[in-house]
């Protein structure tokens, strides 16, 4: 390899100061061939990233979520968070909820709980994105297709929540594969450029599982979690809403999600 | 003393990359994630090691790297088959490294297998760089070796893909086809 391939790759990698990078550019201006061959190269570099995201996405074996949170962890905290919310969210609706209440603490580390934990990666994963972070942006949002397009793929009623009140504004959405089928994310932002994102998906379960659904908190160091199942039977519909946001705030976001939903589920 | 929560959450945060790193180098889902859990639990160990300054994935990717390394010289009795060598695994194996129902059948398999046949150490490189967006300073200090090296393993793997994605064996210009574009 000699020295002009040497400056090519480095150039391609991006990791050449201005001066260089732009000799490499006049070189390739001048060379056709050697333009076609690095038009090539980056092919190649995206196809192999839209293989290698679409990995990011498979959810990871439980046992790895284990390991990291294996030493005690606070789960008094999470227990007292739940009661919180069902106190908050008052009469009828935490009554019902109150029904399903078994342990919210160890739900993310049990057998049911593995979605919220794919909610909880997906959140991970796109949220510090900077360029990419949702697949439909809300500027793209024509005549509600992105609603339309995730309730037809999900085959749940998909609804874009009005979280203005709250001081979120949508910035969009993006399909997911998840165990069973597709799952879609919603995406938020506040003025300060925090971002929440809301899960959802048809529930793994029948609808016996559907009617023990339970309003649930978790939380993992910086990120909270409430989750949540809706509805009964073919129109049952999981909701998972996570955030980096204190408690509090994040209950107040996951009260407007479920006030909001409950309508669309019974049309 | 205990990883403190922000730790682990960060480690969380890391373990969708990592798995994926741990893929360039073992096929197998299975074996990836053993290595991912032996690297969580080193990380988990020797937090208190981790500079905050440093990008978490650097640091764990170096560790994974390690632990790889390790496994494979208590294993080295044994022949332990790595697709290094221009073999091209059975196809069970490509559809285990990353499943997605929407891309092309024939270009997935071809591009898969066409990554498999580069020798791990061009592979890994290649896509510590390309894929994770290391820089080659990130990258040499993930896999503890020199920045020329990273140069040298990131350009010889780059045109070693290409040239088996154009149906050509490395290293040979006459055209002789080993993968066949299957679409």
């Amino acid at each position: 390899m000699d020295t002009d391939d040497t400056a090519l790759h480095a150039w391609f990698d991006g990791e050449l100061p201005p001066g260089e990078a732009a000799a490499v550019e006049a070189r390739l201006r001048e060379n056709p061939e050697l333009a076609a061959q690095v038009r090539l190269w980056r092919a190649d570099r995206d196809a192999l990233r839209a293989r290698c995201d679409a990995m990011l996405l498979e959810p990871a074996p439980a046992r790895l979520a284990q390991v990291v949170w294996q030493a005690p962890a606070r789960r008094r905290a999470a227990l007292w968070a739940a009661g919180f919310a069902l106190f908050v969210l008052g009469g009828a609706t935490g009554a019902a909820l109150l029904a399903g209440l078994d342990a919210p603490g160890r739900a993310l580390q049990a057998g049911s709980g593995e979605w919220p934990q794919r909610a909880a990666v997906a959140h991970a994963v796109y949220v510090p994105e900077k360029r990419h972070p949702v697949e439909v942006s809300v500027e793209q949002n024509q005549d509600g297709h992105l609603a339309r397009w995730l309730t037809k793929r999900l085959d749940v009623p998909v609804k874009l929540f009005d979280l203005n009140p709250q001081g979120f504004d949508l910035v969009g959405g993006r399909l997911l594969p998840d165990a069973r089928g597709p799952s879609a994310q919603l995406m938020y932002e506040n003025a300060a450029g925090q971002r929440v994102t809301v899960y959802l998906r048809k529930p793994d379960t029948g609808p016996a599982d559907a009617a023990s659904a339970a309003f649930r908190y978790e939380r993992q160091g910086e990120l909270g979690l409430f989750y949540w199942v809706e509805g009964q039977g073919a129109g049952a519909t999981g909701y998972a809403l996570v955030g980096s946001l204190p408690r509090e705030q994040l209950l107040v976001l996951a009260e407007a999600i479920y006030r909001q939903g409950a309508i669309t589920a019974r049309p | 003393m205990h990883a403190p929560a922000a730790f682990r959450q960060q480690l969380l945060a890391a373990i969708p990359r990592l798995r994926r790193y741990a893929r360039s180098l073992v096929f197998d889902a299975g074996t990836a994630d053993d290595l991912v859990q032996t690297a969580l639990e080193r990380a988990l160990t020797h937090w208190h090691q981790f500079d905050q300054r440093r990008d978490i994935l650097v640091w764990l990717v170096s560790i994974a790297h390690n632990a790889h390394i390790d496994e494979r010289r208590r294993h080295a009795r044994m022949s332990l088959v790595e697709p290094a060598d221009g073999e091209v695994p059975p196809h069970s194996h490509l559809e285990r490294w990353g499943s997605d129902p929407g891309a092309d059948v024939g270009l997935r398999i071809d591009l898969v297998a066409a990554l498999q046949s580069l020798p791990v150490e061009q592979r890994e490189a290649l896509l510590l760089v390309g894929v994770e967006q290391f820089s080659y300073a990130e990258c040499a200090d993930a896999l503890a070796i020199p920045l020329g090296t990273v140069m040298s393993r990131v350009s010889r793997g780059r045109v070693a893909l290409r040239e088996r994605l154009d149906g050509r064996a490395p290293g040979s210009s006459a055209g002789a086809p080993t993968l066949r574009r299957v679409i």
